[in-house]
């Protein structure tokens, strides 16, 4: 390394020397042991984790749920379509059902902090707004899930085989790509409203699935289309692997890195389709609620009433963040020729080190 | 090639046959048409009952009156396509007419910017990766992509154009605005120039007085009330027109070619008076195409002057300095329309609407007086569809550009000895392009699609509205108007991105069939 | 970097040298006199009376640019048009109506208004008209009529007997009906330029001149009397289609856009703004204060509305009546002030009581059929709905004055509510607190469910109700599930999407939605409650012959009020239905525009444009 004469022998070194202390850090280490160094190290990426984890076992767990013969009791007090008394002490004028929750330390405004009886307010009719709130983040987060996963799958198998096979296989599922991206996914549900009335969520999100696969397989099958060409694929035929193990052991791992920058994009747009949706009356409807019905409900309550507004936004903003971080922490993982960021001290080795094998020369 | 284009046409008509077919029938199913006149109480709703009936082919079921439409449509082959009559008596091709143009000026501009911004900062991330600013506009771009449109509509509403509009009725900036914006653009340019410690706080520090002594100014001489750079002010900035373009196209030490640009500033200042003059003149349409051939001729002719050899970089600086600077006399000339549109009886001093494509009130005729009120419709809506897509070319062209900057041919370039200008530009930038390219073809097909929430809430009608129309008013014909524009451009804009990526990158070999 | 820098100081310089100066302060010197008003759907065209161009905004244009007899005030009490002409019964047997119109009354191309332009109306309400010249049968399910009017089947299609009769003079028309009409007065025909359909039909674009106009009048009148098929042909055929119209600019035919209203439509452009300038030739109707130009803007959705109106874009917003919308109009203030008001619009609860009138199938529900427990069960149903919560809750935030509707015949504004309500026996209804009418519910269900308690839900309800997406309905329907849970029932309170088309559906045993009133008939809403109408399976004889009586003849006021008690007694009698409340409307309105009235029906907010003004303050 320290061959090469330049003008700038020092960067040169520094630049020789990462590399040095990077194959020195991954060496003897399996593929999956290098992706979680990397990804531990990911700041942005490891402090959205602990958010995302907290938030959804607070949500899961904070209100009444009954799976088989097991009931929770869940831990905030009200039911999220429980009626209750309207609030109107200590409201400003004309405003009922305003929020308890007073985030500021006694000795700033002279009252202690504490979440009170309704921490987010109450809608119109008295419901609790945070057990709302906690419900609609259930929601919304199955939904996310829910269409992350289905269109990641379906998605990446469509779009590996059809950039792996080529030909007519190819043609056949592009064609039938071409064919589900014309066919509006509102229709779809506007249909099964009417006639079936509120299948619920859990049908909302897999239909809206079974149509958000197909800018992710075309994205795949470009890479596949890409990487099979490359000189490792025909290494792998040649030695005799199936097409199987070469499309899942050799070509999906190097392409997993777009894979999974689209897939966290598309679950963080799938909170924002469920919030369009909503908006235009063909989401999650009522009695249930999710945090886009919440949001588009409230839109004008941004003036007067900005806590019904403002609470629920939150809430998606903050889980589409932390699943936007985490995606990019992976990419930055399964990268197999990303560099980590080196800090001071790692330079200083590695100058120190550039050195000595400058003098063993 | 030419044989498995006429192949992929002939498969997409297929797919148009075939899913506009379901999509007549899953929509005709999706609502009862009468159900108004169900709970009429008009003394004759049986009778409308019957007229609608008659006039919307219920009695015909579904899977046969998709054929009706379908006769209708095959006119295409004859040269007379007919979508048929919306259920407001409107030809559905009219309105189809009217609202790809709509949709077009809506998103066109806000998709443009977004990519050039986008793909800009995505660059500047991915070159700087991990530093603060990194970090920060990672930050800033999620966050904007989180954001529900209509959310961030109405804030822009309330910021942009309410109170901005309360500001302009007395244009002086009070001082926690003053420090605040100041304070902002410090931080900003001290995060994007990142340096050791010295370097930023002198930046911050520079940037944030320059910045509050710029805004005091601007503040009492109430510049936003009658806003202009004037001949001096537009010469410095053609400068540093120069300056920058010198230096992103072919390196400030290219004298010719900075000689060239600076050339192109001096004509600016030369030109501005006589330009004032032509910007007057009424016939539109024949100096204004006049003006941009002449500026292309002279623009491609001075790097003559200054340069014997190795003239093309020279001339393609020189003539992109020139486009610049003819955009910011253009701009000049918006400017000083301001004051004169503000006093006009339609906008009475409320230049920034919240909604509509165009002031109705506005006596036409004056050319510049409607291109600046096209330009202020247009700024809310393109602002906050711009917030929200660019956020995904930002992490799009990042991620590229970072694992194309990892290939050995960047490498191989840099051991090479060449600038880092002309590996980042001429070797990493392109490679970046071909995969977002594809990825552009197909947002633009989605774009004509329309933005339903954002032509709702701006009061737009484009595809968008019209889809939302057929919907909710079960209106059939309609519906299958705008899905067959939308899917057409869907499919076809698939198959340009697949020609496009196979044409860019030639290793990829989508288009042969030989195996 | 440097050179960014650089140029902000040289722009800080040059500002300061003083290049740019000059104080800038609105200084109004008269009031406005262009009011803008919001709508929610674009223009489609400017004859309202064709079938496909029935909305809203086409008809508040139509209204502004032609003005006919009679039109409601916001008493939603009809006026007649004395500026225009008169009319009156002539004879009762048989019984004839004279309308007459004022000498000296003109179009907007200074052709005077005579009785000729009253005849087209004749043509496209009635039915025979239509099928004896040839024109098409409008009752045929296959072909279209020439006329494609909204008019047939109406009252007057009905009643209406030959052809009307021009005087001699041709100032005034005579209509001779098979029976004494009780809305003779709403069947008013409307007046049209049917010269400039004639002219058109001739290939004419630009306006003519009053004399070639006086003639092109006169072959109408021949057409007409001679039901000349060719010629009415080519008129009916520019009638239904060449008012589809969008765009208004200066290539438009002049010729559609003559009117004999206060405003005439200038320039459309399409699903965007429409600016109406004054007639300044109109004389056919009420002064108009000092408004020059009305102008239309379209914008659909409400928050965008309500900011346009908070920055000055429109002065004139029909506001979505939801809580939010209405505090934030009223956080506007002072630079704008809340209208508020009812719509002619009431919101109820229906009970099932047997399957829908002309309907197969059975219903056997809690609440069929009129044995003794299915009525304590409606009675216990309607005793725990908790209407006064719904009042409170829901419509009080809309409008603080709503009281509770207590009357299915008359809407609580209206003189002779309170004689009603006082002996309709609803007061079964409203005695007491809700708590103890709850009780007394549970004490009826128990009757028949001795297990009934609080939470037991022994009475199963299924109610249906819509859209999904109405989230009013969907607040109002959690209101009535838990009230109604104390009281013993179980309500089923899934949202139905497309509601009104399960109306007649067995398996709902009840349901809320809203009856819309369109017109003040005599026989107010009793129509609703006749068996034949009836989605719910309730039959009475009283209240058929009542509804029969209302349709045969005008009645007095004090003999209509008599009927309308009655039949609320026996609806109450039976527990079959309750009012709830009236629709609140909420009307967004600058603090300087001054006159604004709305009217419950249509044309709501423009009904009295003539007597819009601005302040300068």
């Amino acid at each position: 390394m320290a061959r090469i004469k330049n003008e700038k022998p020092n960067e040169n070194v520094t630049q020789g020397g990462e590399n040095a202390i990077q194959n020195k850090e991954i060496e003897g280490l399996s593929q999956g042991q290098i992706v979680r160094r990397r990804f531990v190290r990911h700041k942005a990426a490891m402090t959205s984790v602990f958010v995302l984890l907290f938030l959804i076992i607070a949500v899961f767990t904070s209100l009444e749920m009954k799976l088989g013969p097991f009931r929770w009791r869940g831990w905030w007090q009200f039911k999220y379509d429980e009626l209750l008394e309207l609030r109107t002490e200590g409201c400003p004028e004309g405003i009922v059902g305003c929020p308890t929750l007073d985030a500021v330390p006694s000795f700033i405004d002279g009252t202690p902090m504490g979440l009170g009886r309704h921490p987010f307010g109450q809608d119109d009719i008295g419901r609790d707004y945070f057990a709302m709130v906690m419900r609609g983040a259930q929601r919304s987060i199955y939904v996310m899930v829910v269409i992350g996963f289905l269109a990641a799958a379906i998605g990446t198998v469509v779009g590996a085989i059809s950039g792996y096979f080529r030909g007519w296989v190819d043609a056949v599922l592009m064609r039938f790509t071409d064919f589900i991206i014309t066919i509006p996914s509102i229709i779809i549900g506007s249909v099964v409203g009417y006639h079936f009335g509120n299948l619920g969520v859990g049908f909302l999100a897999f239909y809206l699935g079974l149509f958000a696969w197909t800018g992710l397989s075309r994205l795949v099958r470009g890479e596949f289309l890409k990487l099979r060409e490359l000189e490792f694929v025909d290494a792998a035929r040649v030695a005799g692997a199936s097409n199987r193990r070469i499309i899942f052991k050799h070509i999906l791992p190097n392409a997993v890195g777009v894979i999974i920058v689209s897939v966290t994009l598309l679950m963080s747009g799938a909170i924002l389709l469920e919030t369009a949706l909503s908006y235009l009356g063909f989401g999650v409807v009522a009695p249930d609620v999710s945090l886009g019905s919440l949001i588009s409900q409230y839109q004008d309550s941004f003036t007067t009433r900005p806590w019904l507004f403002w609470y629920p936004g939150i809430f998606i903003i903050t889980i589409a963040l932390s699943i936007n971080f985490i995606g990019d922490g992976l990419r930055d993982a399964f990268d197999p020729r990303q560099r980590r960021r080196l800090t001071k001290k790692d330079k200083e080795r590695a100058r120190a080190q550039a050195k000595i094998a400058a003098q063993n020369d | 090639m030419f044989a498995y284009i006429a192949r992929r046409l002939g498969v997409l008509f297929v797919i148009l046959f075939g899913s506009s077919y379901i999509l007549y029938n899953l929509a005709a199913i999706s609502g009862d048409p009468l159900e108004a006149l169900r709970t009429s109480r008009e003394p004759n709703a049986a009778q409308q009952i019957i007229t609608l009936t008659r006039e919307l082919n219920l009695d015909v079921p579904p899977p046969l009156r998709y054929f009706i439409w379908l006769r209708g449509i095959l006119g295409i082959f004859v040269g007379s396509p007919d979508f048929g009559e919306a259920r407001t008596g409107q030809q559905v091709s009219e309105m189809i007419a009217l609202a790809i143009p709509t949709t077009l000026r809506l998103v066109a501009g806000a998709t443009v910017i977004a990519i050039v911004l986008g793909i800009s900062i995505g660059i500047i991330t991915a070159l700087r990766q991990y530093s603060r600013f990194d970090y920060a506009m990672t930050f800033v771009a999620f966050l904007l992509f989180s954001l529900p449109i209509f959310w961030v509509a109405v804030l822009l509403k309330e910021f942009l154009a309410i109170q901005f509009n309360n500001f302009l009725s007395n244009p002086t900036i009070s001082p926690p605005w003053l420090i605040g914006l100041s304070l902002f653009s410090g931080i900003f340019w001290a995060a994007i120039l990142s340096g050791d410690r010295k370097r930023v706080l002198v930046v911050f520090s520079g940037v944030t007085i320059a910045n509050a002594a710029l805004l005091q100014v601007l503040s009492v001489t109430q510049w936003f009330a009658d806003p202009g750079f004037g001949p001096i002010i537009l010469f410095l900035l053609s400068i540093g027109v120069a300056f920058l373009v010198t230096h992103l196209s072919t390196g400030i030490n290219n004298q010719a070619a900075l000689r060239s640009s600076i050339a192109m500033a001096v004509l600016t200042l030369v030109l501005y008076y006589p330009n004032q003059w032509l910007f007057e003149v009424d016939a539109k349409k024949v100096v204004f195409p006049l003006m941009v051939l002449t500026l292309f001729v002279v623009a491609a002719t001075v790097p003559l002057l200054f340069s014997r050899i190795d003239r093309g970089p020279i001339i393609r600086t020189s003539i992109l300095s020139a486009f610049i600077m003819g955009l910011l006399t253009v701009v000049d000339k918006l400017m000083q329309t301001w004051r004169p549109y503000m006093e006009t009886d339609a906008v009475y001093y409320r230049p920034v609407p919240t909604f509509g494509q165009t002031n109705a009130l506005l006596e036409p005729g004056n050319f510049w007086m409607t291109f600046l009120d096209l330009l202020v419709h247009l700024f809310l809506p393109t602002t906050a569809l711009l917030l929200i897509s660019f956020a995904g070319y930002v992490r799009f062209s990042r991620g590229t550009l970072l694992e194309v900057l990892n290939q050995d041919y960047i490498r191989t370039a840099r051991a090479k000895g060449l600038t880092e200008r002309t590996v980042i530009m001429r070797h990493a930038f392109r490679n970046t392009m071909i995969p977002l390219t594809t990825i552009m073809v197909v947002d633009f097909a989605g774009i004509i699609g329309g933005a339903i929430i954002t032509e709702r809430i701006f009061g737009w009608f484009g595809m968008g509205t019209l889809f939302n129309q057929a919907i909710n008013s079960l209106d059939l014909n309609l519906l299958m108007g705008v899905f067959f524009i939308t899917a057409f451009l869907a499919v076809t804009a698939n198959l340009v991105a697949d020609l496009l990526y196979s044409a860019l990158d030639p290793r990829i070999r989508a288009v042969s069939r030989s195996k | 970097m440097k050179v960014t820098r650089k140029v902000r100081f040289a722009i800080a310089a040059t500002a300061a040298a003083g290049l740019v100066a000059g104080l800038v302060g609105p200084a109004q010197a008269a009031p406005k006199t262009t009011v803008s008003i919001v709508q929610s759907n674009a223009l489609t065209g400017l004859n309202p009376s064709v079938t496909n161009m029935n909305l809203t905004f086409n008809v508040d244009v139509a209204y502004l640019s032609g003005i006919g007899f009679n039109y409601y005030n916001n008493k939603a009490t009809l006026i007649d048009n004395t500026v225009l002409g008169t009319y009156k019964v002539v004879s009762q047997k048989p019984f004839k109506v004279q309308y007459k119109v004022n000498p000296g009354r003109v179009w907007s191309d200074g052709t005077p208004i005579n009785g000729v332009d009253l005849l087209l109306s004749h043509i496209t309400s009635t039915a025979q008209y239509s099928v004896i010249a040839g024109l098409g049968d409008p009752g045929d399910s296959d072909v279209t009529p020439v006329f494609d009017s909204l008019g047939y089947g109406g009252i007057y299609d009905e009643h209406i007997v030959g052809l009307p009769q021009l005087s001699a003079d041709k100032m005034s028309v005579t209509y001779e009906f098979d029976a004494a009409i009780p809305d003779w007065r709403l069947v008013a025909p409307g007046v049209a330029p049917v010269h400039t359909l004639v002219l058109m039909a001739e290939g004419k674009t630009k306006l003519q001149s009053v004399a070639a106009n006086n003639a092109a009048r006169d072959k109408f009148l021949k057409y007409f009397n001679t039901y000349n098929k060719k010629a009415l042909g080519a008129i009916g055929k520019l009638w239904s289609t060449a008012y589809t119209i969008n765009k208004v600019d200066s290539s438009t035919n002049p010729l559609l856009l003559v009117g004999n209203g206060p405003f005439m439509v200038k320039t459309a452009v399409p699903n965007g703004a429409v600016t109406m300038v004054r007639n300044p030739r109109y004389n056919s109707g009420p002064k108009v204060k000092s408004l020059k130009t009305v102008v239309f803007k379209v914008i659909g959705d409400g928050t965008a509305a309500a900011q346009a109106l908070k920055n000055g874009e429109v002065d004139v917003y029909a506001g979505q009546p939801t809580a939010d919308a209405v505090a934030l109009l009223k956080s506007m203030a002072p630079a704008v002030k809340v209208i508020g008001g009812d719509q002619a619009i009431y919101e109820h609860i229906d009970l099932r009581v047997g399957p829908a009138y002309g309907t197969q199938g059975s219903y056997n529900g809690p609440f069929a059929g009129m044995s003794q427990q299915a009525v304590d069960l409606r009675t216990a149903f309607l005793l725990a709905y908790p209407r006064e919560e719904i009042m409170e809750k829901i419509i009080k935030p809309i409008n603080s004055s709503a009281q509770l509707m207590n009357s299915l015949m008359v809407f609580p504004s209206e003189p002779s509510y309170k004689e009603i309500i006082s002996k309709s026996g609803v007061s079964k209804f409203t005695a007491g607190t809700q708590a103890e009418r709850t009780a007394k519910a549970l004490a009826l269900v128990k009757k028949y469910y001795p297990n009934a308690a609080a939470g037991s839900g022994s009475v199963k309800v299924k109610l249906l109700f819509g859209q999904p997406s109405n989230t009013r309905r969907v607040a109002q329907a959690a209101l009535a599930k838990a009230e109604l849970a104390k009281a013993g029932f179980d309500l089923d309170t899934t949202p139905t999407s497309g509601w009104s088309s399960f109306l007649s559906d067995s398996k709902f045993d009840a349901a809320f939605f809203a009856w819309v009133k369109s017109a003040a008939f005599q026989s107010g809403n009793v129509g609703t409650y006749e068996t034949q109408a009836n989605d719910y399976g309730y039959s009475n004889k009283t209240i058929d012959a009542i509804y029969k009586e209302l349709g045969a003849k005008p009645l007095s006021a004090a003999e209509v009020t008599a009927r309308f008690l009655k039949v609320d007694q026996e609806l109450i009698k039976d527990a079959v239905t309750l009012p709830i409340f009236q629709h609140p409307a909420a009307n967004g309105v600058s603090a300087k525009l001054q006159g604004v009235n709305p009217s419950p029906f249509s044309p709501n907010l423009v009904w009295n444009v003539w007597d819009w003004y601005f302040t300068d303050k």
